[in-house]
């Protein structure tokens, strides 16, 4: 039986060696197998290769600092503060022989890691959305609750279904760009990007350059609110002056003029273009669009091509063309939902901790959690990840091809019984379903027999 | 390149006065300072309290390894001492602790420095090795010692 472990502690100079040696020794007394990557002040040392890593059992980590687990994507892993590795590194081995893979956890911590690692234009593009969605699904429920009255209920003012509408369409969607904008430039520029960058999302909106535009307006609010920040110096007495005054001044007017007299014009006819492209695709570029968008769901699994595709179908809500929406849920659904099924009708080609994660994979499937495929698609990516793309294009593709339409853009199953959140909802099940076979079939065609690697372990185990 | 640049004979005492924590950390930093291995005192010790707060460095099996990395060290060094009676440093195993290695790492310090701090950490995880530093009657002994298991 192999473990690996790391060890690290907050200066790097003594406990994470003691915890390493007090491993090692640990393990030569229950002979087991060790290997322990320290991370100390020197660096890293005694590196944990991919092949270890794959050999063993579980992983061990023993560290009072932030230890990146990406590498351990699918093993079980058991954290420990580093002193209680050199108090007791025996039980903590023992601790380890019976750590179970939580995939819950473990996709938690990936997206956590991968939030850490944006950077740049990605990560503010990634702030602004984040800020955003609950605007959206907010008011796309409310919308949805106002069409259960009847499509054109919400005409008849005084109605709930009036009301309904102005809450959803009228205010929460109406937020929806400038949000947006806003905490780009929240993200590039801290607190005083926020004024201009909204003020830009708010014009974008009103001159019809919506999501798009909004998106420029919001780069273009915190990079100015940088620029000034560093290039206007003013005497001190008067420095309390630049967050109240001259920054939101200044920012909003360069920000505001070049939305109304350069961007904006252009800007909204690529948008108007774009939506009178989308509302008039016939059926097969609507298909291909729909393959398209679910193979980028499925290809990275919440990386950025997955987030393209996911901002893009979000931004198209705002302008009422909910079908790639669709698509881009559906097809986000199916990676996690066919790696679970994919358990299921062929255990024999998977760990008894991959079966193990293959239960909490369906609960992350049908909640439009993509991310819980990771572990699965890190442990055999050659396989897994193709996999998952062919099965999410066709849902993606299906989902389009049945017009199927979605009000919401989070949520998963959960939002499907709200009246109008989804049209076509049997079908749209159907392409969901379609979708989860076709990415299981593929898997257990692909992937090979475990029973070899199997027998090898329980051989060891005996020898 | 060994143990013997990082400890000398001067910079071990077998008879420690402290009664307490805060004056055991206070003792050796002293020692280190008398031979002038350090450039500020205080801010070197204010490191070495600094990362006791984190959690305490007495390891258990009677053993504690204050440690600061700080502006303050001029060369990277050990001073050992030792207090037979033991006293209490808030150890793992809540027993007193009677042997004491002081590491002070200047902020730059060599990697060949740090390697030979982590062999010596190592090497206290050694049930002989602490059997012999509790045993040993002069300085020149722990030298030996450490020179022994650290190579």
């Amino acid at each position: 039986m192999k473990f690996v472990a790391i060890t690290a502690c907050p200066t790097g100079i003594a406990h994470t060696y003691m915890a390493a040696e007090a491993l090692e020794l640990a393990a030569k007394e229950m002979s087991v197998e060790i290997k322990v990557e320290t991370q100390g002040s020197v660096g890293a040392e005694n590196v944990l290769t991919e092949q270890d890593i794959a050999e063993a059992k579980a992983v061990i980590i023993a560290a009072d600092t932030n230890v990146s687990k990406e590498r351990f994507a699918g093993k079980p892993v058991l954290e420990v503060g580093v002193q209680e590795a050199i108090k007791d590194a025996k039980s903590v081995i023992e601790k380890a022989k019976t750590a179970k893979v939580s995939l819950q956890e473990e996709v938690n911590a990936i997206k956590s890691e991968r939030k850490a690692q944006q950077k740049g234009p990605y990560k503010h593009l990634m702030t602004g959305v984040s800020y955003m969605i609950p605007f959206v699904v907010a008011g796309g429920i409310a919308i949805a609750l106002s069409f259960a009255f009847g499509i054109k209920a919400f005409e008849n003012e005084g109605t709930l279904a009036a009301a309904l509408m102005q809450i959803g369409g009228g205010s929460a969607f109406a937020l929806m760009v400038p949000i947006l904008a806003g905490f780009i430039a929240y993200s590039i520029a801290d607190r005083p990007g926020l004024v201009p960058g909204m003020v830009g999302g708010m014009i974008s909106g009103q001159i019809g350059a919506g999501f798009l535009g909004g998106i420029i307006a919001g780069f273009i609010a915190g990079y100015t609110v940088d620029f000034l920040k560093k290039n206007i110096k003013l005497p001190k007495s008067m420095d309390g002056l630049m967050p109240v005054l001259i920054l939101p001044l200044l920012s909003s007017l360069i920000v505001g003029l070049s939305m109304i007299y350069i961007i904006g014009k252009p800007v909204s006819a690529l948008n108007k273009g774009m939506s009178n492209w989308l509302t008039s695709l016939s059926s097969g570029n609507a298909a291909i669009l729909g393959l398209v968008l679910g193979l980028m769901m499925a290809f990275d699994m919440g990386g950025p091509v997955n987030k393209a595709a996911y901002t893009f179908a979000v931004g198209l809500l705002g302008s009422g063309i909910q079908a790639p929406m669709a698509a881009v849920m559906a097809a986000g659904m199916t990676p996690p939902l066919g790696l679970a099924l994919a358990t299921v009708i062929a255990k024999n080609k998977f760990t008894r901790q991959e079966i193990e994660a293959g239960k909490a994979a369906w609960a992350l499937g049908i909640s439009f959690i993509t991310e819980g495929a990771i572990p699965f698609a890190a442990a055999d990516p050659i396989r897994v990840i193709p996999s998952i793309m062919v099965g999410s294009g066709i849902t993606g593709a299906l989902s389009m091809l049945f017009k199927a339409k979605l009000a919401v853009p989070h949520g998963g199953i959960f939002v499907l019984p709200i009246p109008n959140a989804v049209t076509n909802l049997g079908l749209y099940f159907v392409s969901i379903i379609v979708g989860t076979i076709v990415t299981a079939i593929m898997i257990s065609v692909l992937k090979k027999d475990l029973e070899t690697e199997k027998e090898k372990e329980s051989e060891k185990i005996t020898a | 390149m060994n143990i013997s640049e990082l400890i000398s004979k001067e910079l071990i005492s077998l008879d420690l006065q402290a009664d307490t924590k805060a004056e055991l950390i206070n003792e050796m930093v002293e020692l280190l300072d008398q031979n002038g291995r350090l450039s500020d005192k205080d801010a070197f010790e204010k490191a070495v309290l600094e990362r006791e707060k984190t959690y305490s460095t007495g390891i258990g099996m009677g053993i504690a390894i204050p440690h600061g990395k700080s502006a303050g060290v001029k060369k990277a060094s050990i001073a050992f001492g030792r207090k037979n009676k033991g006293i209490d440093f808030d150890s793992l195993d809540g027993k007193p602790a009677k042997m004491f290695f002081l590491i002070a790492v200047p902020e730059a310090s060599n990697d060949v420095h740090l390697k030979i701090l982590s062999k010596l950490s190592r090497s206290l995880m050694h049930e002989q090795t602490r059997k012999a530093l509790m045993e040993a009657n002069e300085a020149q002994d722990i030298i030996n010692i450490l020179l022994e298991e650290i190579k």
